[in-house]
């Protein structure tokens, strides 16, 4: 974000990212965002004016160190149970629709 | 008095002496819900049959009087991003709709050994983005206090609840202020607790190193109370801290003054665009405090005007990864009719989530993507880095901090929903607190127009106690936590 609007937000780029992010958008949604997505890029590229040449990220909330609990085998949730919740299942598995299909 | 007027001490008091059962009292509870939330819209789901069977389970307990807990029988809800075994739980998201959890979050566990009783559970906005409930996939739910008005957000239904006498205590979650928000706007105690002092198992991720779950209710003690249940290490959740828990409520009947205190107030949180009622009494709460026998002085941290940007950056980085597991695969809704997979995940995605998540999705991705990195989330962290030095410089000299919760009053539905930027400027006060991982609590301490206005207290990490301590003894000596909206 070096410099402010320096980014092209356009209706090429809204779409890209809609398809990275697995959205069929319409194109009132595509519209509303090209314009929101100037705005709000613009007002975070005030961090730019933040020195942070030799300050580390802070990925973590705290300085406290994660725990892991031992890798001791325990009873796990029944596949029924867990299945309970698929839109669709045969025998064990989870259906879905062909990976693809010919146009 | 009326039974929804009582704090959990009180009830506790007539469940254990068998003046009420918990069966009785359960069912008033949801009398009540059933009469007065088809107009405050705090609950998406109302869980009368668990409720009902777990109120019996809990007066079997009081009979014989064995292993009883200040909240062994005593009614509660939870925000609907709390996993419930059996129980819906949507995060108020049309694509969880009819998502049932086959297990129980640690949290609910807790609460479940102790025999409290689930009353249901609370409306939000979608997954947890938004100030006012109105990014909810179901409803908007108004504050009790003013129909007109948002009750804040996320946990908005949460605090509506607890406001309305709809539940005596409620279990929210802050990802970026969504417990103190809405308790302010609602005139209720709730407490953001340090990142993993409550194990986060079964709490559905919105932005993974912020979330934290956190009691609202009706006082400072009853807050102590529910999280000395709640709290402590967890194998399920490898975030959540070791050091045991304290036995807050004890050290609260144990306090008497706030003498050798140091209360930080940081001049940037009292700025330009505070209201000035909301000003006037946090004002008046900080001398009421000193009052109490703190120190007063003011501090500064310098990064504050960056928080909004940083925790939002983060925000839509974590919550576009977080949210990339709703494909219509294995749970939650899915659009099938036509085409192959992908169509399955566009058409899925784009039905199940409402307009300010795929903003933030859109956002985060965009964050996310190569070239673009560097220049938004990491640059986002390494901010994040230095506004957690301010807060550990302030204190390095103080022993907490006192802050407006919003710059406002709970503002009119509608008034904000269409600008994005304006929405997320509400958090202002509310953020920082979870960039560093810190605790806060939101106190009631003054109206205006007859609407609740919030204080905020924070604290280093795992000073919950100093915080309870502050706000309990602020509420002993004023009556605005016992404040009911007319309903």
């Amino acid at each position: 974000m070096s410099e402010k609007s320096q980014i092209q937000v356009d209706e090429k780029l809204v779409k890209d990212i809609a398809s990275l992010a697995r959205l069929d958008l319409t194109a009132d949604e595509t519209a509303m965002f090209v314009s929101q997505f100037k705005d709000i890029l613009d007002y975070v590229s005030i961090l730019n004016e933040v020195d942070t040449e030799n300050v580390a990220p802070a990925y973590l909330s705290s300085s406290s160190k994660n725990s892991p609990r031992e890798d001791v085998i325990e009873d796990s949730v029944s596949t029924e149970d867990f299945l309970a919740n698929a839109p669709q299942t045969k025998d064990d598995y989870v259906v879905i629709p062909r990976v693809h299909v010919e146009q | 008095m009326e039974l929804h007027e009582l704090n959990i001490q009180e009830t506790h008091g007539l469940l254990s002496s068998r003046k009420i059962s918990s069966e009785e009292l359960t069912r008033a509870y949801l009398e009540r819900i059933q009469r007065l939330d088809p107009q405050v819209k705090s609950y998406v789901t109302v869980s009368g049959d668990v409720a009902l069977e777990q109120a019996k389970k809990a007066d079997e307990r009081i009979k014989s009087g064995e292993g009883l807990t200040p909240l062994t029988g005593i009614p509660y809800s939870a925000k609907d991003s709390i996993s419930t075994r059996g129980v819906n739980t949507t995060c108020s998201s049309r694509i969880l709709e009819n998502y049932k959890p086959f297990y129980d979050s640690t949290a609910i566990k807790k609460l479940n050994s102790a025999s409290s009783v689930l009353l249901g559970k609370n409306n939000m906005d979608e997954f947890g983005m938004g100030s006012s409930t109105e990014n909810s996939g179901f409803f908007t739910t108004r504050n009790p206090w003013n129909f007109d008005h948002v009750p804040g957000g996320s946990s908005g239904g949460s605090a509506a609840a607890v406001a309305a006498g709809l539940a005596p205590f409620t279990l929210g979650e802050d990802t970026g202020g969504s417990v103190r928000h809405p308790a302010s706007f609602c005139g209720v105690t709730g407490l953001k607790t340090t990142y993993g002092r409550v194990s986060r198992y079964g709490l559905i991720p919105l932005v993974s190193s912020f979330d934290t779950i956190g009691p609202m209710a009706r006082s400072a003690y009853d807050v102590a109370l529910v999280l000395e249940a709640i709290a402590g290490h967890d194998p399920k959740d490898s975030t959540s801290r070791i050091e045991p828990v304290q036995s807050y409520s004890e050290s609260l009947k144990k306090a008497e003054s706030l003498r050798g205190l140091r209360i930080g107030i940081p001049k940037e949180y009292f700025v330009e665009g505070l209201d000035k009622d909301v000003d006037a009494s946090v004002r008046a709460a900080i001398k009421q405090v000193e009052s109490l026998g703190a120190e007063v002085m003011e501090v500064s941290l310098p990064h504050t005007q960056y928080a909004i940007p940083v925790y939002y950056l983060i925000l839509f980085a974590e919550a576009s990864s977080n949210l990339a597991k709703y494909d219509g695969v294995r749970f939650g809704m899915s659009e099938r009719k036509t085409g192959d997979l992908m169509d399955v995940y566009l058409k899925t995605r784009e039905a199940g989530f409402g307009a300010e998540t795929k903003r933030r999705i859109m956002l985060g991705t965009f964050a996310l993507s190569a070239g673009y990195y560097d220049a938004y989330y990491l640059k986002a962290q390494k901010v994040r880095a230095l506004i957690r030095q301010d807060f550990q410089k302030a204190f390095e000299t103080c022993d907490a901090l006192i802050t407006p919760v919003a710059p406002t009053t709970a503002f009119r539905i509608g008034e904000k929903i269409s600008n994005p930027l304006d929405m997320y400027l509400s958090d202002v006060f509310v953020v920082a607190v979870n960039l560093a991982g810190i605790p806060a609590m939101s106190v009631p301490c003054g109206f205006s127009n007859g609407l609740p206005i919030g204080v905020q207290v924070m604290g280093p990490h795992l000073s919950e106690e100093t915080l309870l301590r502050i706000g309990h003894l602020y509420q002993m000596q004023t009556d605005w936590h016992t404040k009911h909206p007319p309903l």
